[in-house]
């Protein structure tokens, strides 16, 4: 039976290696796509996540965070707010001041965390670590870091990071989110705030004249707030709007609509690779299903002239299709991890990563390619029962 | 009382495409009738039209017209899988290039008659079998097509042909690449089943098949014309 089997699958062994390459392209190029998929989700499901608020213009330009100040008693305020479920003040700092002007998408950051509050973001209730561990309220000195600014500093738990002339102690890095936190320095916000008053001189200035009221828990970028369950997070934002003054309110909806339209290029660039892909591979797929029924015409004819009817020639046809196109399939799918994880294995060294094998992905190729190698196969077969058995031996005799 | 026919073909007519000109005639209103325990032999020159004949009585290519009955039914005007039926039920096939499948072996290829039949059980192994070894190949029956000499695949090609003990038997040059001991035991084999009750319709151009024939029929202009008068039935040699 198996020996049967090892010899059926010999002779299919050209068209198996066929299959294999149209799939491993397919899967090869989706899973490029799938990894910029998944950077920009990973940016909608944050803002879908969370209402994030910050502080508004103060009047006396709190510097580089230009936003401003975003003070206890707003935070307060907000924490009274119908449809509230918590409020996590933070402060966001820029790690190199000199670029601060250009927020971009890869700007390395410093986030500060006020660690006695659970995270409000429905979709992050915590960071996932892949090395040591996350902060813990109390946690002094010490700091999370993201998987590419790991990489990037050479950083492990236990490795020292200098911020603002002060040493901290790496104690966990961040798994690859394929997003914004893969840049990301996390400390307390305790922290943080020392940070702030060392980069800002204006801030230093403010503070020293004690000309405005300001404490500790006063300094704060904005704040991350979460709601009740079954509340509306748009109408909740915007009450926090209407009742909370001096705060920037960010309405979750609108802006993951605007962070769609910012990479709505992107996006449409990326389905069309992947349709082209499967466009291709399919095509390439279909053709070396449907040449390979084709190149045993001869055979068909033989058993049609010894009593098989179009049904059981039909059945053996897709069955033998389906064998090679799940064996072809499955073949490229591991073609182009082997070529995927190998090539990323080198594009690790300077913090990246290429490719994103993702279950659907992988599911979605062989769904996809078995669906095609048999609508293939029934193809061809239709073609070959439409000719009289003596064509049919004919034409297979003559090739 | 004359046996019953096994195969009855009226006015068949048969035309292909020619590269150039008018279409070619191969067959000109042929008539055939074959009765139970006949052994009909057709010669004639190459290129006359044999294979197309048997091709067309084997319902393995349409006439362009005339009718074929089986028995009592007319299967010239069934549909496909009909036709596929009416085969498996009633016809056995040795082809003139023996038309083995490359990837089976001397046993699964005589097997492979029995597959859309009545299926492949103990019994018709020991059968086939049986068949191989009457024909000297019991030794070669794990060998691929491939692997055999042109007589060997012909004798493999014989035992497809007679393994499902059709009630009629097309066989177009059985014997072709076979040396005379070989080629006689075929001959032999196609005279018993005549005896036991079969029809066999068979092209060839040995002088010892006629010998034995009850009808010899000669293809020539598109129809079968009498090569010599029936042998009177139990009589001796001619
Ligand atoms: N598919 C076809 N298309 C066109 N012409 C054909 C086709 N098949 C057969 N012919 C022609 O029909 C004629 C008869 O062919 P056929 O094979 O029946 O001859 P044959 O008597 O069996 O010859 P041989 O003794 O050489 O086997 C030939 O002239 C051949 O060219
Ligand atoms: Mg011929």
């Amino acid at each position: 039976m198996l020996t049967s089997l090892r010899r059926a699958l010999r002779g299919y062994l050209f068209t198996i290696a066929g299959i294999a390459i149209g799939v491993a392209g397919i899967v090869a190029l989706g899973a490029m796509a799938e990894r910029i998929v998944r950077f920009i989700d990973g940016g909608d499901r944050f803002v879908l996540g969370q209402i994030s608020v910050a502080g508004r213009g103060m009047g006396m330009g709190a510097g580089f965070t230009a936003g401003g100040l975003l003070p206890a008693a707003a935070i307060e305020a907000i924490r009274k707010v119908e449809g509230v479920a918590g409020v996590q003040p933070q402060v966001m700092l820029p790690l190199n001041p000199s670029t601060s002007q250009f927020m971009t998408l890869t700007q390395e950051l410093v986030i500060g965390m006020d660690l006695s509050v659970p995270s409000p973001n429905r979709h992050y209730r915590t960071l996932p670590v892949q090395a040591g561990r996350f902060l813990r309220e109390g946690d002094r000195r010490k700091a999370v870091v993201g998987a590419s600014f790991a990489v990037s500093r050479r950083l492990a738990p236990g490795s020292r990071l200098e911020l603002e002339g002060t040493a901290y102690e790496v104690v966990g890095v961040l798994e690859r989110m394929l997003t914004a936190p893969d840049r990301f320095v996390v400390v307390a916000i305790q922290d943080a705030r020392e940070q702030w008053v060392a980069k800002d001189r204006l801030l230093r200035t403010v503070l020293a004249s004690g000309g405005v009221a300001l404490r500790a828990q006063d300094l704060n970028t904005g704040a991350a707030v979460g709601w009740r369950d079954g509340a509306d997070p748009d109408v909740v934002a915007r009450r926090i709007r209407d009742q909370v003054a001096g705060v920037n309110v960010q309405i979750p909806s609108e802006l993951s609509s605007l962070l769609r339209q910012s990479t709505a290029f992107f996006s449409a660039l990326l389905v069309g690779i992947g349709l082209l892909a499967f466009v291709i591979g399919g095509l390439s797929l279909a053709n070396t299903v449907a040449a390979a029924v084709f190149e045993r015409i001869r055979d068909f004819g033989v058993k049609r002239a010894l009593g098989a009817t179009d049904w059981q020639l039909g059945r053996e046809i897709l069955a033998e299709a389906l064998a090679v196109t799940l064996s072809g399939g499955a073949l490229g799918v591991l073609l182009a991890m082997v070529l995927g994880l190998a090539i990323d294995g080198w594009a690790r060294r300077s913090g990246q990563q290429l490719f994103l094998f993702s279950p659907r992905l992988l599911g979605g190729a062989l769904v996809f390619s078995v669906l095609l190698g048999a609508a293939a196969a029934a193809y061809a077969a239709l073609r070959i029962v439409r000719l009289s058995p003596a064509e049919a031996i004919r034409r297979g005799s003559a090739a | 009382m004359l046996p019953e026919p096994v195969l009855r073909a009226r006015g068949l007519v048969k035309r292909f495409a020619a590269p150039a000109g008018p279409p070619i005639e191969v067959l000109a209103g042929a008539e055939l009738t074959v009765r139970r325990g006949e052994l009909v032999v057709i010669e004639g020159p190459s290129g006359s039209g044999k294979s197309t004949l048997l091709n067309v009585l084997g319902l393995l290519e349409d006439a362009d017209a005339g009718e074929i009955r089986f028995g009592e039914r007319t299967v010239s005007t069934l549909g496909r899988s009909a036709k596929s039926r009416e085969r498996g039920r009633w016809l056995g096939f040795v082809f003139q290039s023996f038309l083995l499948l490359p990837g089976l072996t001397a046993l699964d290829n005589v097997l492979l008659a029995a597959r859309y039949t009545s299926g492949v059980d103990a019994e018709l192994r020991r059968r086939a079998m049986a068949l191989l070894e009457r024909f000297g190949m019991a030794e070669r029956r794990d060998h691929h097509p491939a692997q055999l000499s042109g007589g060997e695949q012909q004798r493999v090609a014989f035992c497809r042909a007679v393994l499902n003990d059709p009630p009629l038997l097309l066989a177009d040059e059985p014997t072709g690449n076979l040396d005379d001991a070989n080629g006689a035991v075929i001959l032999e084999s196609l005279r018993d089943r005549a005896r036991s009750g079969g029809a066999v319709i068979v092209v060839s151009h040995r002088p010892d098949a006629a010998r034995d024939a009850d009808a010899v029929f000669t293809l020539a202009a598109g129809k079968l014309h009498p090569a010599a008068t029936r042998r009177p039935s139990g009589a001796g040699t001619l």
